[in-house]
C-alpha cells in the first residue's frame, strides 16, 4: 500500500516493514533477535527453528525491493551477547552492498562494536534526514514540519463487529506526522492501541496492509 | 483362630463385621489381588488393613515381630486422606499393641523424615503417586521395596481417570519385578466401568484378581431447593444467590452442613454471601477450596470432624474420602455435572452406616432446575458414568524413564517388557519406546541442537543421569502432573493464605482491594512470585476467579434430563421439579416448541446483533463444542460466513452477522454422520486446541522447567515456550508422540469423538423442528447469555476487516 508522508511516497508493506522507493531504503523495527538463546540463558527453551522464521522474511524483503540501505530502528538484539548474534552478522556479511543503519533502541545493550561489526552507521537517538527524523521512541515533542518515524511500541488494534465478532492485527499507526511501525520480530507481543481521533491505522495481515 | 485380630479389635470397638470386609480378609488370605467397591462410611479401610495386618502376622509368626522392612505401600490421591488412614492405622496397631508401624510420605514430609525413611522403612508407608515415584527416583530404591507385599490404591476410581492412574500403573509395573508376588488392592467408588478398572490396575500379568462388593445400599433422598415463585427466578446464570435465603436457613436448622459449589469463584462468592444475609455465621463458618493454603484446610478438616463448624462451603476439594462425622447435610449448588459426583457429595452427609445421606440442590437458573428431577431418576435407576482411563501417554512415560535413569539407571528391554505389561502402555512398539529413548538421550530429531535435551546417557546399555543439575530438576519438577501458573498469596508479615493464578494478578493495581479466601485483601505488590496482601475493610473487592476447563455433563446425565423432559411432554411423572416447572415449559411450547425424546429442536432469531441460530441436543458442552464446530463449516459450504458460537450444556448458539441459511443446511444433511471425522478435522481449530492440551504434556514431560524454588518461571513464558515447541513439532515433526498425544488427548476428554459421533447418530434418527422464534424462548435465554464464545470462520481476514469496517462506517 502507498501512501504519501510528507514530500516522499512509503511503501507499506505486510511483511511489517516501510520502502521509500526514492531512495531505496527499507525501515524495519523491533527485530528482537537473540530472544531463544536468551530465554534458554534464564532456563526458558524455545525451539531453535523459531528463530529462522524472521530471518526467512527478510531475505524475502531483500529479494523483492533490492534495498540499497536498511534502517533498524531499534531493539535489534533483545539482550545481552549470546552467540545468536553471529548468526545476524552471517546474514548481514552475505548482503555487502547493502548499508545498515542502525537508531539504538532500549535493549540493544551490546558492545558497540559488536554493531560496528556490521553497521555503517550507528545512532544514538535520531537520524534527521530531509523531513523525516528516525528515532526507536516516538518523539515526544515534534520538530514542525518533519515526518517522526519510529518502534518500540509493537502497536496492535482490535477490531469489533457485530455478531460479537472481533480481530486483533499488528498495525502502522499514523497520527500528527508520527509514524509507528508494527514490530518485525515474530517472538514480539502485540501492544493494542486505542486510536486517537484523526489518526490512520493500517492493519497488517499475512496477506495484505489495509487502512481501518 | 482365624482373622483373630480383626474379631479382637472389632470386639473391642462392639462392632459387627459386615460382610464384604469378611469376604475380602478372606480373599487376601487366600493370596488374591482385588478390588474392593463399597460406600464410603462403611470401613473400606479396615476390610483391607487386617488383610494386611493378617498376612503380617501370619508371615513373621509373632505379635511383637522385630522384622524390619516395608510390608505395605498405601497409595492415596490426596494428603488430606493420607493423614487419615494413617490416624486410623496407628488406633489399631495401638489399641492391639501390634509392632507394626506406619509412616507417611507425602509433599510436606521433612527431609529429615525422608532421610530416616532412608534408614528404616516403617512397615507400611502412606503416600501418594508423585511420592511414590519420587522414591523411584532415589538411588537403591530396589532394596527399599524387596520386602514389599502390599500395594493398596484408594480411590483408585478417583485416579483412575488421570494421568496419577497412568504414574500408579508405571510404577507398579516396576515393583512387580522387584517381587513378583506382590498383591495389589484397589479401593473404588461405584462407578460405570469397575471391572475394567479392576483389570486395569492388576494389570495383564495377574493371575489371582477378584472384585468384592460390598452388598449395601445406601439411602440417598434428594430435595431441589425452589425458589418461592417461579417468575421471580432467572432464565440464565451460574450463581443462584437468589436462593441464599434459603440455603441460610437449611445450615440453621441441621447440625453441620457442607456446601459443594463447582468453581472456586462460585465457592468465593458464596461464602462472602452467605456472611452478608447470616453474620451470626461468623466463627462457626468457613470455606474450603484447593487454593487455600494447606494450613487453612488443615484447619477446617480438623474443626469439620470435631464438629465445631456449623457449616463450610467447599469445591471437590472435599469431595474425596475424609470422614467427617458430624456432618448431617449436603448442598449442592448449581449442576452437579455427573451422577456418580453427585452421589459422592451425598455421601458426605450421614456417614455413619445406615444412615440416610440427605442432599439439597441449588439450582442456578430455571431450566436447571430439571436436574434435580434427572438426579432423583438417575440415583433409583442405579445410573452412574464410566472412568475413560488415559493411554498411551507418552509424557508421563517419558517423566518415568528419567526418573529410573536419575536413580539407578534402566536397561531398555527390560523396562519396556514391563511398561508393556501395563494396560496404558499395552500398545506400545518397541519403535515408539525407542523414540522416547531418543528424546531423553539426543532431544530426538527437533532438539538435538540443545545440549539441556541431552538429559540421559548409556554406560555400558545402562540408561543413567549422570548431571546433578538434571537430576535435581528432574525430582523438582515430578510433582507437576498438574500445570503451574500459580502466585503465591502472603500477608506483608509473611502468613501464607494461598495461591491466585497469574493471569489475575496481573490485572490488579496495588491498593485494589479483592476477596480471597473469605477476606478482604489489598494488593500491595508482588515480590518474588509472591504477591503481598493486608488486610482491608472497604466493602467492595472484585472476586477472583480461576481458569480451568468448565466439567462437561456427562452422558448418563445428559440422558436422564432428556428422559425427563420426554416424560413431562408425555405427562407422565411430573415430580416436584417437573410441576414447578410448567409455567417454563410452557412458556417454551408457547415461544417455540417442547421437543420430545425423537425431536431435535433449532430456533431461529433475528436482532439487532444478527442471526442467531440455536440447537439443543442436550450432550454436554464439549460435544456441543465439536458439534457446533461441524454444523458451521458444514453451514459455510454455502457460503463464506463468520460465526461466533456459544454453548451450555443444553445446548449451542451460532451467531452471525449475515443470515444463517439454516433450512437449506438441514435439508442437505447437516446432521449426517459420513464423513464425520473428516469434519472434525476441517472444522475444529484442532490445532488451536491441542496446543492447549499441549502445555500440560510439555511439563510432564520436562519440555519446560517451571523453575528453581523462589525462581519461578513465569507461566506466560512457560505457555509461549510450550506453543513454540508445538508449532516445530507441527513443522518439522509430525511423528512425534507428544504431538500426537496431544491430539489423542483432544479427541478422547475434550472432542468426547465417540460421545459426539453417538449423538450425531441419534440425531440422524431424530426429526429436526427448525422454529422461527420472535422473542428468545427459556431454553435459548442461558446460552445467549453466555459470555465466553468461539470463533469460527471461512472468510479471509481481509474480507472480514472489510466487513467490519462497512459496518462500523454505517453505525
Amino acid at each position: 500500500m502507498q501512501i504519501e508522508l510528507g514530500n516522499h511516497t512509503y511503501q507499506f508493506l505486510n511483511e511489517k516493514a516501510l520502502f521509500r522507493d526514492s531512495n531505496k531504503t527499507l525501515i524495519i523495527a523491533d527485530l528482537h533477535l537473540g530472544k531463544v538463546q536468551h530465554f534458554r540463558k534464564n532456563g526458558i527453551y524455545l525451539p531453535p527453528q523459531s528463530a529462522l522464521k524472521d530471518y526467512e522474511r527478510l531475505k524475502n524483503l531483500i529479494r523483492s525491493f533490492h534495498p540499497k540501505r536498511i534502517i533498524l530502528l531499534g531493539d535489534l538484539f533483545h539482550s545481552a551477547y549470546n552467540h545468536e548474534w553471529r548468526l545476524f552478522c552471517d546474514f548481514v556479511n552475505a548482503y555487502r552492498s547493502i548499508e545498515f543503519v542502525l537508531v539504538l533502541g532500549n535493549h540493544d545493550i551490546l558492545e558497540e562494536a559488536h554493531y560496528k561489526d556490521i553497521c555503517s552507521k550507528i545512532i544514538d537517538k535520531t537520524l534527521e534526514e530531509d523531513d523525516v527524523i528516525f528515532s526507536h521512541h516516538p518523539l515526544k515533542k515534534m520538530v514542525a514540519g518533519k515526518i517522526n518515524i519510529a518502534g518500540h511500541i509493537h502497536p496492535g488494534v482490535v477490531l469489533y463487529g457485530k455478531g460479537k465478532q472481533s480481530i486483533k492485527l499488528p498495525c502502522f499507526y499514523f497520527h500528527e506526522n508520527q509514524l509507528i511501525l508494527p514490530a518485525f520480530g515474530s517472538l514480539t507481543g502485540l501492544y493494542v492501541i486505542t486510536p486517537e481521533k484523526g489518526a490512520r491505522v493500517f492493519g497488517v495481515t499475512t496477506n495484505i496492509v489495509m487502512e481501518m | 483362630m482365624r482373622y483373630r485380630a480383626a474379631i479382637d479389635w472389632f470386639n473391642y470397638k462392639k462392632w459387627k463385621p459386615h460382610a464384604f470386609q469378611k469376604q475380602t480378609w478372606k480373599s487376601i488370605a487366600e493370596g488374591y489381588s482385588g478390588m474392593l467397591n463399597a460406600p464410603t462410611g462403611y470401613g473400606k479401610t479396615y476390610a483391607i488393613w487386617f488383610g494386611i495386618l493378617h498376612d503380617f502376622l501370619k508371615r513373621y509368626n509373632t505379635k511383637k515381630s522385630d522384622h524390619k522392612g516395608l510390608h505395605c505401600l498405601w497409595i492415596t490421591p490426596l494428603r488430606a486422606l493420607s493423614k487419615e488412614i494413617e490416624n486410623a492405622a496407628q488406633q489399631v496397631s495401638h489399641d492391639l499393641k501390634l509392632s507394626y508401624t506406619i509412616g507417611l510420605r507425602t509433599g510436606d514430609t521433612t527431609t529429615k523424615e525422608k532421610a530416616a525413611y532412608k534408614k528404616q522403612m516403617p512397615h507400611a508407608l502412606i503416600t501418594t503417586p508423585e511420592s511414590m515415584h519420587l522414591m523411584l527416583a532415589q538411588k537403591g530404591y530396589d532394596t527399599l521395596f524387596k520386602k514389599l507385599q502390599f500395594v493398596i490404591v484408594d480411590e483408585w476410581h478417583e485416579l483412575l481417570g488421570s494421568k496419577r492412574g497412568v504414574q500408579v500403573e508405571l510404577a507398579l509395573s516396576r515393583l512387580r519385578t522387584i517381587n513378583p508376588d506382590i498383591k495389589v488392592w484397589g479401593i473404588s467408588a461405584t462407578i460405570g466401568n469397575l471391572q475394567e478398572a479392576k483389570d486395569i490396575l492388576l494389570g495383564t500379568a495377574v493371575e489371582k484378581g477378584i472384585l468384592v462388593k460390598a452388598d449395601i445400599d445406601k439411602k440417598i433422598v434428594i430435595e431441589t431447593v425452589l425458589p418461592d415463585t417461579l417468575e421471580k427466578f432467572p432464565w440464565a446464570g451460574h450463581l443462584g444467590l437468589k436462593l441464599g435465603n434459603k440455603v441460610v436457613d437449611i445450615i440453621r436448622k441441621n447440625n453441620s452442613t457442607l456446601v459443594f459449589t463447582n468453581t472456586r469463584f462460585q465457592a468465593e462468592t458464596w461464602y462472602r454471601h452467605l456472611l452478608d444475609l447470616d453474620p451470626d455465621l461468623a466463627g462457626q463458618f468457613a470455606l474450603h477450596h484447593g487454593s487455600l493454603g494447606e494450613d487453612t484446610r488443615n484447619w477446617v478438616e480438623a474443626a469439620l470432624h470435631e464438629g465445631k463448624l456449623k457449616a463450610v462451603v467447599c469445591t471437590s476439594s472435599l469431595d474425596l474420602g475424609v470422614d467427617f462425622r458430624p456432618v448431617d447435610t449436603v448442598i449442592q449448588i448449581g449442576s452437579p455435572k455427573g451422577i456418580a459426583r453427585f452421589v459422592q457429595r451425598a455421601g458426605r452427609s450421614g456417614h455413619q452406616p445406615g444412615a440416610t445421606s440427605k442432599i439439597y440442590f441449588v439450582p442456578t437458573h430455571s431450566l436447571e432446575i430439571i436436574e434435580g428431577s434427572a438426579m432423583r431418576y438417575a440415583v433409583k435407576n442405579n445410573k452412574v458414568e464410566s472412568r475413560i482411563p488415559y493411554i498411551r501417554s507418552f509424557d508421563v512415560l517419558i517423566q518415568y524413564l528419567v526418573t529410573l535413569a536419575v536413580s539407578d539407571g534402566f536397561v531398555p528391554e527390560q523396562i519396556f517388557q514391563e511398561v508393556k505389561q501395563t494396560y496404558c502402555f499395552n500398545s506400545i512398539t518397541w519403535n515408539e519406546f525407542a523414540w522416547c529413548l531418543a528424546f531423553i538421550t539426543t532431544g530426538g530429531k527437533s532438539l538435538y541442537a540443545y545440549d539441556e535435551f541431552h538429559k540421559v546417557v548409556i554406560e555400558n546399555g545402562v540408561y543413567k543421569v549422570i548431571d546433578r543439575r538434571i537430576a535435581m530438576q528432574h525430582r523438582l519438577s515430578m510433582g507437576t502432573i498438574v500445570s503451574g501458573g500459580m502466585l503465591q498469596i502472603k500477608f506483608v508479615t509473611g502468613k501464607y493464605l494461598g495461591t491466585m493464578e497469574e493471569w489475575f494478578i496481573s490485572r490488579l493495581k496495588p491498593g485494589d482491594v479483592f476477596w480471597f479466601a473469605g477476606r478482604n485483601l489489598e494488593f500491595v505488590r508482588i515480590k518474588d512470585m509472591t504477591v503481598q496482601v493486608r488486610s482491608s475493610t472497604s466493602k467492595k473487592g472484585i472476586i477472583p476467579s480461576w481458569q480451568g476447563g468448565k466439567m462437561p455433563l456427562s452422558t448418563q446425565l445428559a440422558a436422564t434430563i432428556r428422559h425427563q423432559l420426554n416424560e413431562y411432554g408425555k405427562g407422565n411423572g411430573r415430580d416436584k421439579e417437573l410441576k414447578f416447572l410448567t409455567p417454563l415449559l410452557e412458556e417454551q411450547k408457547k415461544r417455540s416448541v417442547l421437543p420430545n425424546e425423537h425431536q431435535l429442536l433449532i430456533e431461529k432469531i433475528m436482532t439487532k446483533e444478527g442471526c442467531h441460530v440455536f440447537v439443543y441436543p442436550f450432550e454436554g458442552r464439549y460435544v456441543h463444542e465439536g458439534m457446533a464446530a461441524i454444523m458451521a463449516n458444514r453451514i459455510a459450504l454455502f457460503k463464506p460466513i463468520t460465526f461466533s458460537i456459544a454453548m451450555n450444556d443444553y445446548g449451542f448458539e451460532l451467531l452471525s452477522d449475515q443470515n444463517i441459511p439454516i433450512e437449506e443446511a438441514v435439508d442437505s444433511d447437516l446432521f449426517t454422520t459420513a464423513h464425520l471425522n473428516d469434519d472434525i478435522l476441517k472444522s475444529v481449530n484442532t490445532t488451536e486446541m491441542a496446543k492447549r492440551r499441549f502445555r500440560d504434556i510439555a511439563s510432564i514431560a520436562g519440555l519446560v522447567f517451571t523453575g528453581f524454588p523462589g525462581k519461578q518461571i513465569k507461566t506466560k513464558h512457560l505457555h509461549a515456550s510450550s506453543k513454540l515447541f508445538f508449532s516445530v513439532f507441527e513443522d518439522y515433526e509430525k511423528d512425534n508422540l507428544l504431538l500426537k498425544e496431544a491430539y489423542d488427548e483432544l479427541y478422547d476428554f475434550q472432542l468426547e469423538v465417540v460421545r459426539l459421533r453417538n449423538a450425531f447418530e441419534r440425531i440422524e434418527k431424530q426429526e429436526i423442528i427448525v422454529k422461527n422464534i420472535e422473542r428468545f424462548s427459556p431454553f435459548s435465554f442461558p446460552i445467549f447469555t453466555e459470555r465466553w464464545r468461539e470463533k469460527f470462520s471461512n472468510e479471509d481476514i481481509e474480507t472480514r476487516v472489510q466487513r467490519i469496517k462497512a459496518q462500523l462506517e454505517k453505525a
